[in-house]
């Protein structure tokens, strides 16, 4: 017998520009469920949700909840109706402390006094009760992430819903993290609420989700249930027929070899003791030593915040170290410009590639040459040769399957995972000894991310050196040679690719030490 | 695309904008075709007028071009009027002072003196920027009042023309006069002068590295910064070249049409530069097309106003119809793509 739909959306359309980001797409949510959401980048999983929860207007279609039919207009809609969502992105104010952004825009009668005692009786309670421990009176901005998302998880809680979603909330937690979530989730479930949780990751779904929805490019592909159902069918759903999945570097469950490191062997990068301190005395690195060998990937992983963007930015030369010393191929580079280092042979990919990496206003081809300006065969110093550079792009564009009319098209006209094969593409493109790539999949879908993962091998095989930074630890885990884990600003540790253990890593990233 | 369809919406804009003025010249009790023949024609019935047409050419094109160039790098130089002004300064300066020099030394030393105090006048805002990171859009503005100060000053001081009834200076060394091309009606050698450097700006931007560079600051100063581009000194290279561009116009004013510096010589270049350089939403490539299009209007004007009594004000209106047309455009092309 068929158990009865707590929510139903129906041929839910919606159209952005040209682009169909949902069509025709149905979704059911049974009480008491974890539902995973699943699909790759831009598989509208966020989307939907966002018009479930009255962020989007949608073009057609239906919302059916608890047997009739509703029109959310906004949020607010949303909230009464109990669907409560925790975005990728919290919207929280950073100096309130946790209770005061908890029952920030609820009707509250405290308008006079801010007295608060009840509500934090009620917040505690909840705490309690779904295992999630937060300080209520420690300000925002103190908290590390894992705790801001429980609290994000409270206010919605505390609103009183009974439909939970979550976009990606496993992204920029540690390990431990994502298990005391799931935990939490449980009891939620167990407790009446319902929950629908998206993701990319599919072995989250695999071990916490009752039934999973799987979608592709704006369309359902199958919805079945967690026992039902293997590995592979989902798999297979996640990336379309077309993709080679045996030979994927992202689904691939086989043991690779560590880069051989022979005594003999010089590093082709080396950072000793290097400290940077910002304008106001804060200490952004604090004694970073890395040594890249040839063939090697070596991964950095943190959470988000801790040093990352100063580490790639101080390798590339934007930013001059206060202290230590940087060589590349034995040469000393610790007070070049990034200018130079690009004419030396470095590459690339910004983590912000809008704001670091990208020229809206320029063309196709024009991005595509950003820091090689200089170098051939683009240029001979003086003029571009500009005949070179299309035809570059224009196979480019074909190897990066880069969406665009062309190499002279503008590009505010590309889409977001288009920006970002702009940016591997310009990385990839030319030889360089050290690659510095941060969060380089960002924004990509699943084949399209193995194609990155495949470029990165080739140049391991090369014997060129990638300096891996990363908040996804399973791209870490599955690409890197060794892993070091920044926290502060201060490598806690790094793990050869035999020892890699996500647990000691999630310990690491969090900052505790193992003595 | 080609280049009809991407001319097509100026040529729309045009269109648009001759209609939406022509109801005014009929609503004001004037012949509409009259008027626009004129406006259209004048430049090329006669060499007088084509001749004149030229000399308008000149200031214009190197006025937009001085507003153009920091432009592909982000930059607003709103001060091509001032730079002009001490470009004629000192231009003029140099043709008194060395004015007996013979004509091979003193017409390059009248024309660099230009240059390099144009250069000069945009290089201060330029430093501002790049020390203070004051905005160069203020501090353009601004020096153009300082340099109607120092016309002001240079014109009725020592070098005063006495016989004159208009703020003047005395003529400059006639050794420093430009060659003419053509003697009768005259037109000076400065025309070559103009659409070398508009040829010269265009390969710079679109075919050197340099041009690149500035481009890419203008499309997105950081992370041009982050791929090794000194975008500080790009913004600096910029103004002060548009400075020296626009300080060359003054030069040219100077030294082949009036020969001596007159208080009020800039007429209103500044402006029209403006619109020229947006109508070519700062192409290069287009600026010097779009230039010799509004000087035929410019001239057009003068003779519609002189043979039909209608304002001259009216082809000003349009030059900015035909403006705010092309800008619409880009809103309809962007509303038809989504």
């Amino acid at each position: 017998m068929e158990k009865e739909n707590l929510l139903e959306l129906k041929n839910v359309r919606k159209v952005f520009g040209q682009t169909v980001a949902l069509d025709s797409v149905s979704f059911t949510l049974y009480p008491g469920e974890i539902h995973g959401l699943l699909g790759g980048n831009g598989a509208g999983k966020t989307t939907l949700m966002n018009v479930l929860y009255g962020l989007y207007r949608k073009d057609d279609g239906d919302i059916i909840l608890k047997g009739e039919k509703v029109n959310v207009q906004g949020p607010r809609d949303a909230i009464k109706l109990g669907i409560g969502m925790v975005h990728q992105h919290f919207l929280q104010i950073s100096n309130f402390t946790v209770l005061e952004n908890i029952v920030l825009g609820t009707d509250v009668n405290n308008r006079y006094t801010m007295k608060l005692e009840d509500e934090a009786k009620k917040v505690e309670d909840l705490c309690k009760h779904f295992g999630l421990d937060v300080d209520l009176n420690a300000t925002m901005d103190t908290l590390p992430v894992g705790t801001r998302q429980k609290v994000e998880i409270l206010k919605a809680l505390y609103r009183g819903v009974d439909i939970l979603i979550l976009d990606e909330p496993t992204t920029n937690l540690t390990p431990q993290e994502v298990d005391a979530l799931f935990v939490s989730l449980r009891v939620m479930v167990n407790d009446g609420l319902s929950i629908v949780f998206i993701t990319h990751k599919l072995r989250e779904v695999l071990s916490v989700c009752d039934r999973i929805t799987v979608l592709r490019e704006g369309r359902n592909i199958t919805s079945l249930v967690r026992e039902n159902a293997s590995e592979e069918i989902f798999v297979r759903a996640m990336v379309g027929e077309s993709m080679d999945i045996k030979n994927s570097i992202y689904f691939s469950q086989g043991e690779r070899k560590p880069v051989e490191r022979g005594e003999t062997n010089q590093p082709i990068f080396q950072m000793e003791d290097i400290s940077l301190v910002n304008k106001d005395q804060v200490t952004l690195l604090k004694n970073i030593s890395l040594t890249l060998h040839p063939g090697e990937i070596l991964g950095i992983s943190g959470v988000a915040g801790n040093g990352q963007r100063e580490l790639a930015e101080t390798v590339i030369g934007v930013k001059q170290p206060n202290q230590g010393k940087i060589t590349l191929r034995g040469e000393e580079i610790t007070e070049k410009t990034n200018e130079d280092l690009f004419k030396m042979g470095i590459s690339y990919i910004p983590e912000d590639r809008l704001h670091d990496g990208f020229l809206p206003k320029a063309n196709v081809a024009q991005n595509l040459i950003l820091g090689y300006h200089r170098n051939k065969p683009y240029s001979d110093g003086t003029f571009i040769n500009w005949k070179t550079v299309f035809k570059e792009t224009r196979s480019q564009i074909k190897e990066y399957n880069i969406k665009t009319s062309g190499p002279d098209d503008i590009g505010g006209n590309l889409s977001g995972g288009n920006i970002q094969r702009v940016m591997i593409a310009r990385a990839f493109s030319m030889p360089s000894d050290l690659m510095i790539a941060h969060n380089p999949t960002r924004g990509l879908d699943i084949p399209s991310m193995d194609f990155v993962y495949q470029k990165m091998l080739k140049r391991r095989e090369d014997g060129f050196a990638t300096l891996l930074i990363s908040e996804d630890l399973d791209e870490l885990l599955r690409m890197a040679d060794r892993i070091a884990v920044i926290y502060r600003g201060e490598i806690l540790g790094v793990l050869e690719r035999d020892q890699f253990d996500k647990y000691a890593i999630g310990r690491l990233m969090s900052g505790i030490k193992d003595s | 695309m080609t280049i009809v369809k991407k001319i097509l919406p100026y040529l729309i804009a045009v269109l648009a904008s001759f209609v939406a003025a022509g109801i005014f010249i009929a609503l004001m009790g004037f012949d509409v075709f009259r008027a626009y023949s004129t406006i259209l024609f004048t430049s090329f019935r006669t060499p007088n007028g084509f001749i004149q047409t030229l000399l308008k050419f000149i200031p214009l094109v190197l006025q937009a071009l001085a507003f153009t160039i920091p432009l592909t790098a982000g930059k607003f130089n709103i001060g091509g009027e001032g730079q002009m002004i001490v470009g004629a300064i000192g231009a003029t300066a140099a043709g008194i002072m060395f004015a007996n020099l013979p004509p091979i030394l003193l017409i390059p030393i009248v024309i660099l003196a230009g240059v390099l105090t144009g250069a000069i006048w945009g290089f201060i805002p330029a430093y501002l920027l790049y020390k203070f990171k004051i905005n160069e859009i203020l501090t353009t503005v601004l020096l153009n009042f300082v340099s109607f100060a120092l016309i002001d000053y240079v014109a009725t001081g020592p070098w005063r023309d006495p016989t004159a009834g208009h703020p003047t200076t005395i003529t400059i060394g006639s050794n420093g006069f430009l060659p003419l091309l053509i003697n009768n009606p005259p037109l000076h050698t400065g025309l070559l002068l103009a659409i070398a450097v508009a040829a010269g700006i265009y390969i710079y931007t679109s075919r050197t590295t340099g041009g690149y560079e500035l481009i890419a600051t203008g499309a997105n100063p950081q992370a041009a910064g982050i791929y090794g581009i000194k975008v500080r000194r790009m913004f600096v290279f910029s103004l002060v070249l548009a400075g020296a561009v626009a300080g060359l116009s003054g030069a040219l004013e100077v030294a082949g049409v009036q020969h001596r510096l007159i208080e009020g010589m800039q007429s209103n270049f500044l402006v029209l530069g403006l619109i020229i350089g947006l109508i070519s939403r700062g192409n290069n490539l287009a600026v010097p097309f779009v230039a010799f299009f509004i000087a035929v209007l410019e001239v057009g004007a003068s003779a519609m106003q002189r043979t039909l009594m209608i304002p001259v004000q009216m082809v000003f209106i349009v030059e900015a119809l035909i403006l705010l047309f092309v800008l619409l455009s880009d809103v309809v092309a962007s509303r038809r793509k989504s």
